[in-house]
């Protein structure tokens, strides 16, 4: 196990200098967006001494070094200040929206997997028949529409013409579910209450789904072209002339293979459905960190677009090394190679 | 196809609900409610709509506004007495918070200093107070530093708050008061007020339940729990309300989906009588500086198209033709037969006279990114505007964004489009604010106006202590503010809200019963609920 | 070229993207002759006519100013199409000589090169294009600068991969022995066996770019009115479900349209261009 925790280590520290390099860049931006903040948080009848005041508490009279200084300071205190569009700390804000995002990114990130590997599976042996062609195209399909339009036409046929799912929320009114993970779909098991997690689980499919459907697609094209790829390779085709039985073959000798370079796709894929949640989480009423980030970024909240990018961020470098540790532990030449980062 | 389904997740939908008896035990008595995001609970920083309900029902104030009619009544006070600088104030002595703590003329005095130490929310309402005084413990006495005659309306805008509760949950910060109980009081509330909080999320929800120990008493068919949700859809709204989900939407929903609501059963509550609708001109930005580009403008204005536009239903409308500057019913407004009419020859003629010609300008129109009905008017003045040979270009706005913008002339657009409300329900919360020299360049004065007969006017209107005198100041001012067109005055307001018919709210559909107040429609103790 | 072209149309598939793409791109560029309504991609309004369902003449039915929906989604095509090839045409320059560089050279540059293309890369590209627009006005203009600022990494990656292989290939140590200058080896020798994989990027990029290009705007950030732009339609109409279906349904299937038929070629140009990665 030692080069694998050699290579954790490795990517850990890299990871660390790239959210060094994100704080600065999207500090920079949040800096040099037109307009004072401390006017805008104070509201329109703030009088000159106050908004002076609160622009000294911000240090926005600082040069921007020195801002940065005691913004780095703050985050190393765990403080990403006050959110002037909540008036909440926006750690306690991140802390409240970010695991409602993260549920939906998850469970979308399931139904990717769950759904898109299987249909490439399928395609490939089923290669250049009618069904590869009929998932060919619904896969392509499916990557060719922003989120935003799937969740519209899911919500206008399942929700409203078809009444079977939820349009918006995350759980019906009647359930009062005390907070501990923050995921519902946790929390609900840990009070033991089944019909509750019933309920939130029947709240996230739609949002989840719409969210998933590029990655569906995505997933499935991959799967089914490095399928393909490992399907004319010499052992597969004596495989094939033995005799094997075609399930087997395809579970066994063809999907393996293929298996790694489609995870490392859909890992990115995963990350960037935390961006597409932005889309999403507006439509179905969704109470997560993308709406926040929306919200804040509208209303010029510097330290809640500071605070949301950089935790989205991590988020994303850490789905990312996740992604390469599974990568290694599946195959052993990566795992002892050194990875570029 | 369709109903046979339908039926089916109705009954999907009954089961879970009827496994649900952990907290759904009174399903009945629930009120669902939504406005615009975010709500907020403390009340030195509580301004918009959303925060209203929330005040009106949480905390309490010395006075109400009379159900039907002009005037207050008293409500934490039993009487008062004043002269229009000194206002001595008598406060009932059998009101409890919601800690139990008695509430007393120290509580006021807190809440009142409090209020101008925060400086936030609606604390500019009391700039003018010089100080408080508890003379005893049911007594409290206001200094005012100048004459002020309607300074009794705007204690409707003045919560009063727990002095115990928030001075044992005192948060970081520096000076003696440290953060003033910011910290706990956006989050928790410490009032007096029929209803406590039971949860808060600014961006998602705030749940109430019933103070059983009210000093008025709650009558039992009024909302056990009521539920303010934020940000919503319009079409989650729609369809929540079609399938039995929510029971009053915001008034911000577009008239054609309040149009379907309706003609899906729902009932319709309105608002009105204490704003209007306005689109303000930068008078320092050329060519808005000269009156008659303004006065070509305001006649060139399609108020007919506007007045369509907000139609609701052949009886209801978001809105009444404008009559003048001060909204009908409000002291100084013309008649309201003397509708203005778009007349494009009149503002062809002041187009010729104005000493700038179309082609050397392009007008910027300005909307605000939270009301999608201000695009269409953005499009409406696009189109009536190009009639004259003037160009234009739209500019979508964040309300924070445009509120920091108009603090600079230079930074202000030509045309800015805004919902104004007395928010005290007096017309000089309405009016100085808007257009007193002293006040320019606020969220409600993009027009920079500057004019002595205005102020002269908007004074009078204030320190006039006889309903005849403030009359006559505001009809002055309403002549001469037509005379100068700051401001094309588009419509007066009236705020429609689509609700469900398990409802009841006589404050918000029987004239008699209204307050003249934003959002004290909505206090949820005079609301029925059926089971 | 030929023969690709000849591959493309042979397969039914991507038969099937030309032509969607075509037509796509003669809407776009005729969108005058072709709108029924041409006057309503501008300052128009008509309340006599607002929030109707497709009828004759409104065949797409009419938004809630009175404007047809079907001319303003061809005019809208023109700014997605614009916006899409000024994005590539900048992004891709500069994505492709970052990755020449950093691959080829190695070493320190490598390192710093490639370290502030994962600073970008590890921002969500929507977060950062909004993150950008936020701070600017929104024109088409700056919509164009924000997506681009996220869309070069994604070939500063693909070629600084392909790079690093081929600068042990023996024609490039050829190159060196005989004294070829960097730029030279760089853009004469490595970059022609990038362009196989950089334009199948870019033929399905040119969808991708017009899906984020609309879900800024559907977030708000796009251009202004009233100029007609797919994601904003769908994002303004999406308030009046379920009752003017038609204001989302369509913009949303336009994008669908194109999207779909550049991803179509794109698919089918990297099966004979070969694989891109």
């Amino acid at each position: 196990m030692k080069p694998l925790a050699r290579l954790l280590a490795k990517r850990l520290v890299t990871s660390l200098i790239v959210l060094i390099g994100v704080s600065m860049l999207i500090f920079a931006i949040a800096r040099i967006i037109p307009g004072d903040p401390a006017r805008i948080a104070l509201g329109p009848n703030a009088t000159q001494e106050q908004i002076a005041n609160l622009r000294a508490e911000l240090h926005l009279d600082d040069n921007i070094v020195v801002q940065y200084g005691y913004f780095i300071a703050d985050v190393a205190r765990g403080d990403l200040g006050i959110s002037l569009y909540t008036n909440r700390p926006v750690t306690a804000d991140i802390a409240q929206y970010l695991p409602a995002t993260l549920e939906l990114v998850l469970v979308a990130g399931i139904m990717m997997v769950g759904i898109g590997l299987p249909l490439g599976i399928w395609s490939a042996r089923w290669r250049g028949r009618a069904a590869d062609n009929l998932i060919r195209l619904v896969s392509l399909l499916g990557v060719s529409a922003p989120s935003f339009v799937w969740a519209v036409i899911l919500m206008l046929l399942f929700a409203f013409y078809l009444p079977l799912f939820p349009i918006a929320g995350r759980i019906s009114d009647s359930y009062a579910i005390a907070p501990v993970s923050g995921f519902l779909l946790v929390d609900t098991l840990i009070h033991g209450d089944v019909r509750a997690f019933g309920n939130a689980a029947w709240h996230v499919v739609l949002p989840a789904f719409a969210l998933a459907l590029s990655g569906i697609g995505q997933a499935a094209r991959l799967t089914r072209a490095n399928m393909v790829e490992t399907y004319d390779k010499p052992y597969i085709e004596m495989a094939q002339s033995y005799g094997f039985p075609a399930r087997r073959i395809a579970n066994h000798y063809a999907f393996r293979p293929s298996l790694i370079p489609s995870l490392t796709i859909i890992g990115l894929d995963f990350a960037a459905m935390l961006g597409n949640a932005f889309l999403v989480e507006a439509i179905f009423a969704w109470p997560g960190l993308s709406r926040y980030g929306v919200a804040v970024i509208l209303r010029k909240d510097l330290n809640a677009i500071v605070g949301t990018v950089l935790i989205i961020s991590a988020t994303f470098l850490l789905v990312n090394i996740i992604v390469d540790l599974l990568i290694a532990l599946l195959n052993p030449r990566i795992r002892y190679s050194q990875r570029p980062a | 196809m369709v109903a046979p389904l339908k039926s089916l997740a109705v009954a999907a939908l009954a089961s879970t609900m009827l496994a649900t008896t952990t907290l759904g035990a009174l399903a009945g008595g629930v009120l669902r409610l939504d406005e615009v995001a975010v709500g907020e609970i403390d009340p030195a920083i509580a301004s918009d709509y959303a925060d209203s309900i929330l005040m009106f029902n949480i905390y309490d104030t010395l006075v109400l506004p009379i159900q039907g009619g002009p005037g207050h009544a008293p409500h934490l006070a039993k009487s008062w007495e004043g002269d229009g600088t000194t206002f001595t104030f008598k406060l009932r002595d059998d009101v409890k918070f919601v800690s139990g703590n008695t509430m007393t003329a120290e509580d006021v005095v807190f809440s009142l200093d409090r209020m101008k130490a925060v400086g936030k929310g609606l604390s500019y309402l009391f700039a003018n107070v010089d100080k408080a005084e508890a003379i005893d413990p049911t007594t409290v006495k206001f200094t005012l530093k100048t004459t002020y005659a309607p300074f009794v309306a705007s204690l409707v805008r003045l919560p009063i708050v727990d002095k115990k509760v928030v001075m044992e949950n005192l948060g970081e910060g520096e000076g003696e008061m440290k953060d003033w109980g910011t910290a706990y009081l956006t989050a928790h509330s410490a009032g007096t007020g029929a209803y406590k909080i039971v949860s808060h999320n600014p961006q998602e929800e705030t749940v109430m339940e019933k103070n059983p120990d009210y000093f008025l008493g709650i009558p039992d068919p009024a909302p056990d729990t009521a539920r303010l949700r934020y940000g919503l859809e319009a079409a989650t709204v729609r369809t929540l309300i079609a399938q039995g989900e929510h029971d009053i939407a915001s008034q911000w929903l577009p008239p054609e989906v309040i149009k379907a609501l309706a003609g899906g059963g729902a009932q319709l509550l309105t608002e009105s009588g204490t704003g209007a609708f306005y689109v303000k001109m930068n008078t320092t930005k050329p060519p808005m500086d000269d009156v008659n580009c303004r006065l070509a403008f305001s006649e060139a204005f399609d108020y007919g198209a506007a007045i369509k536009m907000i139609a609701v239903t052949d009886t209801v409308s978001q809105g009444a033709p404008s009559t003048g500057a001060i909204p009908v019913g409000m002291f100084g407004a013309n008649p309201a037969d003397q509708v203005l009419k778009r007349d494009l020859d009149a503002a062809k003629q002041h187009l010729a006279a104005c000493k700038y010609k179309p082609e050397d300008f392009t007008l910027e129109i300005s909307w605000i990114a939270e009301v999608p009905l201000e695009e269409r008017f953005a499009l409406l003045m696009q189109a009536n505007y190009a009639e004259l040979g003037v160009k234009s270009e739209i500019r979508k706005m964040p309300w924070a964004l445009f509120a920091e913008q108009v603090s600079k002339p230079e930074n202000t657009p030509h045309m800015s489009q805004l919902f104004v409300n007395a928010v005290t329900g007096d017309p000089d919360t309405l009016l100085y604010g808007m257009y007193h020299s002293s006040a320019a360049g606020t969220w409600q004065s993009p027009e920079y106006l500057n004019d002595a007969e205005v102020d002269k006017q908007l004074d009078a209107g204030r320190t006039a202590t006889t309903p005849e005198g403030r009359e006559e100041a505001y009809s002055a001012l309403n002549a001469r503010l037509m005379e100068i067109a700051p401001t094309i005055y588009g419509y007066d307001r009236q705020a429609v809200f689509a609700a469900s018919d398990r409802v009841k709210v006589p404050a918000l559909s029987d004239p008699s019963k209204a307050f003249g107040l934003d959002g004290m429609g909505f206090t949820f103790r005079l609301m029925e609920v059926a089971d | 070229m030929k023969r690709t072209f000849a591959i493309l149309t042979a397969n039914p598939l991507s038969l099937l993207g030309l032509i969607l793409v075509f037509v796509v791109v003669f809407s776009a560029v005729f969108a005058d002759f072709i709108a029924p309504f041409p006057e309503h991609s501008g300052a128009v309004v008509d309340f006599a006519n607002f929030n109707k369902a497709p009828e004759w003449p409104y065949i797409f039915g009419t938004d809630l100013v009175g404007r047809d929906l079907f001319s303003r989604i061809l005019y809208a095509y023109r700014i997605s199409l614009i916006l899409g090839v000024v994005v590539l045409a900048i992004a891709v320059p500069i994505g492709v000589t970052i990755g020449l560089v950093a691959g080829y050279l190695g070493g320190r540059t490598e390192y710093l090169l490639m370290r502030m293309t994962d600073v970008f890369l590890s921002v969500p590209p929507l977060v950062l294009a909004m993150a950008i627009m936020g701070v600017l006005k929104p024109t088409l203009a700056n919509g164009m600068l924000a997506v681009t600022a996220m869309w070069w990494p994604w070939y500063t990656r693909l070629v600084y991969n392909i790079t690093r292989g081929e600068k042990e290939e023996g024609y490039v140590l050829a190159a060196e022995v005989i004294g070829a200058s960097r730029a030279h080896i760089i853009f004469r020798e490595i970059l022609p066996n990038c362009v196989p994989a950089i334009v199948t990027k870019m033929t399905l990029d040119m969808g991708f770019v017009i899906l984020i290009a609309s879900s800024l705007s559907f977030l708000g950030l796009g251009v202004q009115p009233p100029t007609p732009d797919l994601g904003s339609m769908v994002a303004d109409g999406a308030k009046y479900l379920p009752d003017s279906w038609w204001l989302t349904i369509f913009p949303g299937l336009a994008i669908l349209v194109a999207v779909f038929g550049f991803n179509l070629i794109g698919d089918a140009l990297r099966d004979i261009l070969g694989a891109e990665q």
